[in-house]
């Protein structure tokens, strides 16, 4: 086992991968950059290196600082958390270079992945379904007519340089289609100088389901079920939970043997997410795989009562799994709120600041994963979020209700918070009934 | 450093990272004792290797090495083009295994007995692979053929003597006897001194074959390099219908001081830079290498007949 992680992140990650590595008598050495000087991290790890100046590019993303920092503090491995280089194979590249270990995948994997078309293809060839869509771009309309033809109305046509929702249209009949190829292709040749199109079907009102996995350097596999992260902001996830209402233990089986299939087929090793959009009828359809651990793990530990950072430190120290799928089982309902220091009458916009009162929930159930504290000064720079209050019961109900509560003990003073919109969300109607989907927030509340 | 919210009794040592070199000797002793325990991935302690980064000569900026060959050796934060070698430039610029070359095997003799002439060559086609400091053949460039001609500076700083004026002018005349266009890579100190007279009538010859070329109404176009000075600029590099350049290259006659001594004046500040050429109307256009196979590929297309 490892003597000593680094530790190359901020905030409430830091913190999480910093505490895991405690109970593991792992020493841990944080970095920091100059604006981050009296934060958590800094003050909970038993080394801190500052890395440079605050712009994450000069600091967090600065790979050549934090290898060195690596080298000079003696440390084994770093854990990446996530965001920053979490998913750089270039970075995973340069560690195994210079002999230390990257806790996640494989650079080729973290390559594989990471390009949309690439993943596509291995998945096909893997027999996971995928959003059904052409091979390659439209040639010209009456490709696109027989395209449609093929793959059902309604279609969604994409800009292939698109960004931004620049140069997409949804077509839901044969007449509209003539009138949306054109302008999206002049949208896409305007926005991007690049007029080249792509179709797939469009979902209607789809979830957002991901599958749990882990993967040892021994070729074993395992899913520890799936979250559904459905309620979204503008493709930010703001309220995670699990188990899934919509699952059947039967499609549970068969999307959780779809995603390990999936990690198998990449010979994939650490802990990963294949996230699928799951729409009314049941049929689920492969999105994408992030190479990392997510924002919204800890929900899977509450149900599972496994250590997923843990479990990441052991894998990439060449430990086998010590479960297999059968001793996996989902007990219970756990929820996750994230509190982000934003205005959401102001368009959700960040309120950095100086955190005056801080008074956190506590109790039966109820988890707390933040690196703030009285007094603490939330820098501009960097990401709003600022905690994920989670809550853990026997069943969905009791698991909200203790939210409702901890949500109401939660003080934060000095920074405008989402809290409000987060008990707008939890009290509305088809939330507690779980009928949801991706589209929720866009429809039901007035400020997006 | 002052640490104002103290959470735990056993405070963590800080380390601050070395901003200068000389800091860096002082700030190994104050790291915490656990470089000799620790063993990375395969049982060695993890540790830097050599070149795995490469700092930029004119930025500063640290390039890791792989990024740097991904990047057609240009700096990512600068712009600076760095020199390359004949293969380099043919695997950037050529459809992939369309290139054959042509008199491969041609060899300088040593016709003036230069003392050590003939144990430079020697060295220099170990040491780089290549016979002499011009490769020139056919290849395709995007589905467009062309004769294709790559000077490399690496080979005696990519001097002309009597070999890299016969294969530059056979290739003009390979180009006009097959209604070819032709696309010359120039990288080049000038002439060979080793060669003496025999390298300065290369000027002469190769002139008057890039008219042969001309007069047989094919396309010459010249990419003009880091260096190209001396007697390639002064013959067929600068007889291009097109010029084309990479940014930031030397281009020029005779160096800098030279020509001030001559004039007797100071010599504007860019003075036989790529840019300062363009301003003055000498070159045509200056094409950063990312773009380069793509200009020259629209470039033969236009002048492709039908």
């Amino acid at each position: 086992m490892f003597k000593r992680i680094l530790i190359a992140n901020r905030g409430e990650i830091a913190v999480r991968v910093i505490r895991a590595c405690r109970e593991m008598g792992i020493q841990t050495v944080a970095v920091y950059s100059e604006i981050d000087r009296h934060a958590l991290h800094v003050d909970l790890a038993d080394h801190a290196i500052c890395i440079g100046p605050a712009k994450a590019r000069d600091s967090y993303l600065n790979i050549e600082n934090i290898i060195s920092a690596t080298v000079l503090a003696g440390a084994e491995a770093i854990h990446p958390g996530f965001g920053f280089l979490a998913e750089n194979s270039r970075f995973a590249e340069m560690c195994r270079e210079c002999n230390i270990a990257f806790i996640g995948p494989d650079p080729e994997v973290i390559d594989m992945m990471g390009n949309k078309s690439k993943a596509r293809q291995i998945m096909v060839q893997a027999e996971v379904p995928v959003i059904p869509g052409i091979d390659g771009l439209l040639e010209d309309f009456k490709h696109a007519q027989r395209a449609a033809d093929i793959i059902g109305y309604p279609v969604m046509l994409k800009a292939s340089a698109g960004g931004g929702g620049k140069g997409i249209r949804i077509v839901r009949s044969p007449d509209d289609l003539k009138k949306a190829y054109d302008t999206a292709k002049s949208e896409a040749k305007a926005a991007f100088n690049d007029d080249s199109m792509y179709m797939e079907k469009y979902l209607e009102e789809p979830r957002h389901i991901e599958f749990q996995i882990l993967a040892d350097s021994y070729g074993n596999v395992i899913h520890l079920g799936e979250r559904d992260c459905s309620i979204q902001r503008r493709n930010q996830k703001v309220i995670e939970e699990a188990p899934s209402m919509l699952l059947t233990e039967e499609l549970r089986q068969k999307m959780g043997d779809t995603a390990v299939r999936a990690a198998k087929t990449v010979g994939y090793q650490n802990a990963g997410t294949v996230e699928f959009l799951v729409d009314k009828a049941g049929n689920f359809y492969f999105m994408e795989m992030n190479t990392r651990i997510q924002v919204e793990h800890g929900v899977t530990e509450l149900v599972t009562g496994i250590d997923l950072v843990q479990e990441q430190i052991k894998i990439a120290a060449g430990e086998k799994l010590s479960y297999t799928q059968e001793d996996i089982k989902l007990h219970g309902h756990a929820i996750e709120c994230r509190i982000n220091a934003e205005n959401p009458s102001l368009n959700f916009r960040p309120s950095p600041g100086k955190v005056n009162v801080m008074l956190w929930p506590g109790g039966n159930g109820v988890r707390l994963d933040s690196a703030i504290y009285n007094g603490y000064e939330i820098p501009p720079t960097y990401d709003s979020m600022i905690a994920k209050l989670l809550t853990y019961g026997r069943n969905r109900e009791e698991a909200l209700n203790k939210m409702n509560r901890a949500l109401e003990e939660f003080v934060i003073e000095g920074i405008d918070n989402n809290i409000d919109f987060l008990f707008q969300i939890l009290s509305h109607e088809k939330f507690i009934k779980g009928q949801f989907n991706i589209t929720f927030i866009d429809k039901e509340f007035s400020y997006r | 450093m002052p640490n104002k919210f103290n959470f735990f009794n056993k405070k963590p040592r800080y380390i601050e990272l070395p901003i200068n070199p000389q800091m860096q000797q002082q700030q190994q002793k104050s790291l915490p004792p656990n470089a000799d325990t620790a063993v990375g991935e395969n049982g060695a302690p993890p540790a830097i290797p050599d070149g795995l980064w490469i700092k930029c000569d004119f930025c500063g900026e640290l390039l890791y090495k792989k990024d740097f060959a991904a990047d057609l050796k240009v700096c990512k934060n600068c712009g600076h083009h760095y020199r390359m070698n004949a293969q380099e430039r043919l695997e950037m610029i050529v459809d992939e295994d369309t290139f054959n070359e042509f008199n491969a095997g041609l060899i300088s003799l040593n016709p003036l007995d230069f003392d050590g002439y003939d144990k430079k060559l020697l060295a220099l086609r170990e040491k780089t692979g290549m016979n002499e400091a011009v490769v020139t053949g056919y290849g395709k460039i995007d589905g467009y053929d062309a004769v294709i001609g790559v000077m490399d500076s690496n080979f005696i700083m990519g001097s002309m003597g009597s070999v890299v004026g016969e294969k530059v002018t056979r290739a003009f005349e390979y180009a006009a006897e097959k209604k070819l266009p032709i696309i010359i890579f120039t990288a080049s100190g000038g002439a060979r001194m080793q060669e003496g007279m025999f390298s300065l009538m290369q000027m002469a010859k190769t002139s008057a074959a890039a008219g042969f070329c001309a007069q047989a109404g094919q396309l010459y176009i010249t990419v003009l390099t880091d260096p190209t000075t001396g007697g390639v600029t002064a013959s067929f590099a600068m007889l291009g219908d097109i010029l084309l350049s990479e940014p930031q290259a030397l281009i020029g006659f005779a160096g800098k001081r030279v020509g001030e001594q001559t004039i007797g004046q100071k010599l504007p500040e860019g003075f036989q830079t790529a840019e300062f050429l363009l301003e003055h109307g000498f070159i045509d256009q200056i094409v950063a290498r990312k773009d380069m196979k793509a200009t020259l590929a629209q470039l033969l297309a236009l002048h492709v007949k039908n």
